[in-house]
């Protein structure tokens, strides 16, 4: 379709004004893109290379120090895994609650669609800081959780769970979980239906057709989503260091630490730079796998 | 099921029936669950805001002893706050324009024409997107830290936090967009070339007003995406032009207040209306096709 619009376009017009179209309009977009986002990448490559010799942010030079830190340095090791283990636990709950949210919206009948896309648009239109706010509110001492547990008579003294990891992956899960159901939306709409039918007519149980027929049939959007919900949970930083406890240091936490704490700018880069590689490979398998369809118009 | 292939053929649906109900009830019992729980997930730090933003006491605290409009009244009251709102707007503003220009020139470009090095336009365009807001904020942060240009200082101005919230503001328009532009009738664009129409011509009076719900449901998305933005912003604001969610994040350990809630409240509605925009735009698109 865009090769037929391109012969008739060409009929008509000189071929170099043909060629140009494309990259004319596009250059708004390209423009911002090589500026805001190629150049700073390009100069913070460099910039992990320039060494940090005494209060100076950084000095020009060419030094692999600061990549070599990261095998080294144990603080950098332990944020590693933290941030790991914190990405890898909530994506994995994500991913259950997204998937049976999924298939929920999927099976029930159409009028019920819209109001729970409402609902799943939520976590994402709400800013990251109130969500955590939010959650803030919930779990100390003082907060919702405890009075309501100490009230209904479930507890006898005031609990709080906040600045534990438990709060730090509620709200992770619940920053990451928009994206994971749309993800699994999409999938489920481009399974059909009948093949439930075929299945219970065949004498299977719900579970089983679950195991053997729908399981298989939406793998890919589960490692999409998985992905997806993974690349969020490292790359953010707020979250877990709020609800968190003060112990809970990601990777994110370090690369802010180093720029605006440590004024460090070249190890700062080296850190955003590993995220940046890390994220790029993740993202290239999500495009290997995900779905190209429409959600809201299933 | 494994006894089911000793059971006579014409009896294998006798058995099932009793068990298929029996699930069936389970089955409905533990969606009813599920259903509640999601629901409350979702709404408890909504709920818990909304509610703490309309009490009186100074200090976050339950159960409410009274209710008041006090912290709204001292959210407009208070200039630092007032100015972090106004700040706001005007990046979301920005970025909403500027982006959503950019993206759907950019969309249409794919859709229509085939071009040189388009993986790589596209991977460069899309990466942004996916990028740790840290990444990006602090990329942007210390290649334009000390540039001025014009005798502007870029680095604290409104204009770099505009460029950098349109950096995931774009790409979103640009993967919304292409979609849309994907539902066009391609026989209308040709008729218009066949009647001599050029292809800017073509675009503004054929295409555009075609794909009027798309551009506006992507555009209420670079809104939302700029308004709740902060760690970008974290990293590019200073006082001046700092945004509400910055103001919030830097507060939030200092103190607790209701104002915060104030803060949560007034951006979840400015929100609230982009959505139903945006489901009422839908509906209406899917009553027309």
């Amino acid at each position: 379709m865009s090769a037929a619009a391109d012969n008739i376009a060409m009929r008509r017009k000189p071929n170099w004004r043909v060629r140009l179209t494309p990259w004319l309009l596009m250059s708004p977009a390209l423009l911002i893109a090589i500026a805001f986002f190629g150049l700073p990448i390009a100069f913070m490559g460099r910039m992990s290379f320039n060494e940090h010799i005494d209060q100076r942010f950084f000095v020009p030079g060419f030094t692999l120090d600061n990549y070599a830190a990261m095998l080294t340095d144990p603080t950098f090791s332990a944020a590693l895994w933290t941030t790991m283990r914190l990405a890898l636990i909530s994506s994995i709950v994500t991913v259950i609650i997204g998937y049976v949210f999924a298939m929920l919206v999927w099976l029930k009948p159409k009028r019920w669609r819209l109001a729970f896309i409402a609902l799943a648009l939520c976590p994402l239109l709400i800013s990251e800081i109130s969500i955590i706010f939010g959650w803030w509110m919930f779990f100390p001492k003082n907060g919702l959780l405890s009075y309501a547990l100490v009230s209904s008579g479930l507890i006898t003294d005031k609990i709080s769970l906040m600045y534990t990891e438990f709060a730090a992956f509620v709200g992770l899960t619940y920053v990451t979980l928009p994206f994971c159901f749309f993800i699994l939306l999409s999938i489920f709409d481009g399974v059909d239906k009948k093949v439930l039918e075929a299945s219970a007519d065949l004498g299977a149980a719900p579970v089983r057709t679950f195991y053997e027929v729908l399981l298989p049939l939406t793998k890919g959007g589960i490692a999409a989503s998985f992905a997806q919900s993974f690349i969020w949970a490292v790359g953010t930083y707020a979250t877990p260091s709020a609800l968190g406890p003060d112990t809970l240091w990601t990777i994110g936490y370090l690369i802010q630490e180093q720029m605006l704490g440590k004024h460090n700018w070249p190890r700062a880069a080296a850190f955003s730079m590993v995220l940046t590689l890390g994220v790029a490979v993740v993202m290239m398998i999500i495009r290997l796998l995900s779905s190209k369809r429409t959600v809201l118009n299933g | 099921m494994a006894d089911t292939s000793i059971v006579p053929t014409r009896d294998i649906h006798v058995a099932p029936i009793a068990r298929a109900r029996m699930d069936a009830v389970v089955l409905r019992i533990l969606t009813l669950t599920f259903t509640l729980f999601i629901i409350a997930y979702i709404a408890i730090p909504v709920v818990v805001t909304l509610v703490m933003s309309f009490n009186d006491a100074a200090v976050i605290r339950f159960p409410i002893k009274a209710w008041s409009l006090r912290w709204y009244a001292d959210f407009f009251n208070s200039p630092q706050w007032v100015d972090a709102l106004k700040s706001s707007v005007i990046i979301a503003l920005g970025t909403t324009l500027i982006s959503t220009v950019s993206g759907v020139l950019a969309a249409w470009a794919f859709e229509r024409f085939t071009f040189a090095f388009k993986p790589l336009v596209y991977l460069l365009i899309m990466l942004p997107l996916f990028m740790p807001g840290v990444v990006l904020g602090l990329g942007v942060a210390m290649a334009f830290g000390d540039v001025s240009m014009f005798g502007v200082d870029i680095y604290g101005s409104r204009m770099l936090v505009i460029l950098a919230h349109s950096l995931w503001a774009m790409p979103l328009v640009f993967m919304l967009m292409e979609a849309t532009f994907r539902t066009v009738d391609h026989r209308i664009v040709e008729a218009s070339y066949d009647l001599g129409g050029r292809p800017f011509q073509t675009f503004f009076e054929i295409v555009l007003p075609s794909v009027s719900t798309g551009i506006i449901s992507s555009a209420l998305f670079a809104f939302v995406i700029s308004l709740n933005e902060f760690v970008m912003a974290l990293f590019l604001t200073t006082r001046d032009t700092q945004t509400l969610p910055v103001l919030m994040w830097l507060s939030l350990r200092s103190a607790g207040t209701p104002r915060l809630a104030v803060a949560s409240v007034i951006l979840a509605a400015a929100l609230f209306v982009s959505l139903s925009l945006i489901i009422v735009w839908y509906t209406r698109q899917l009553r027309k096709t």
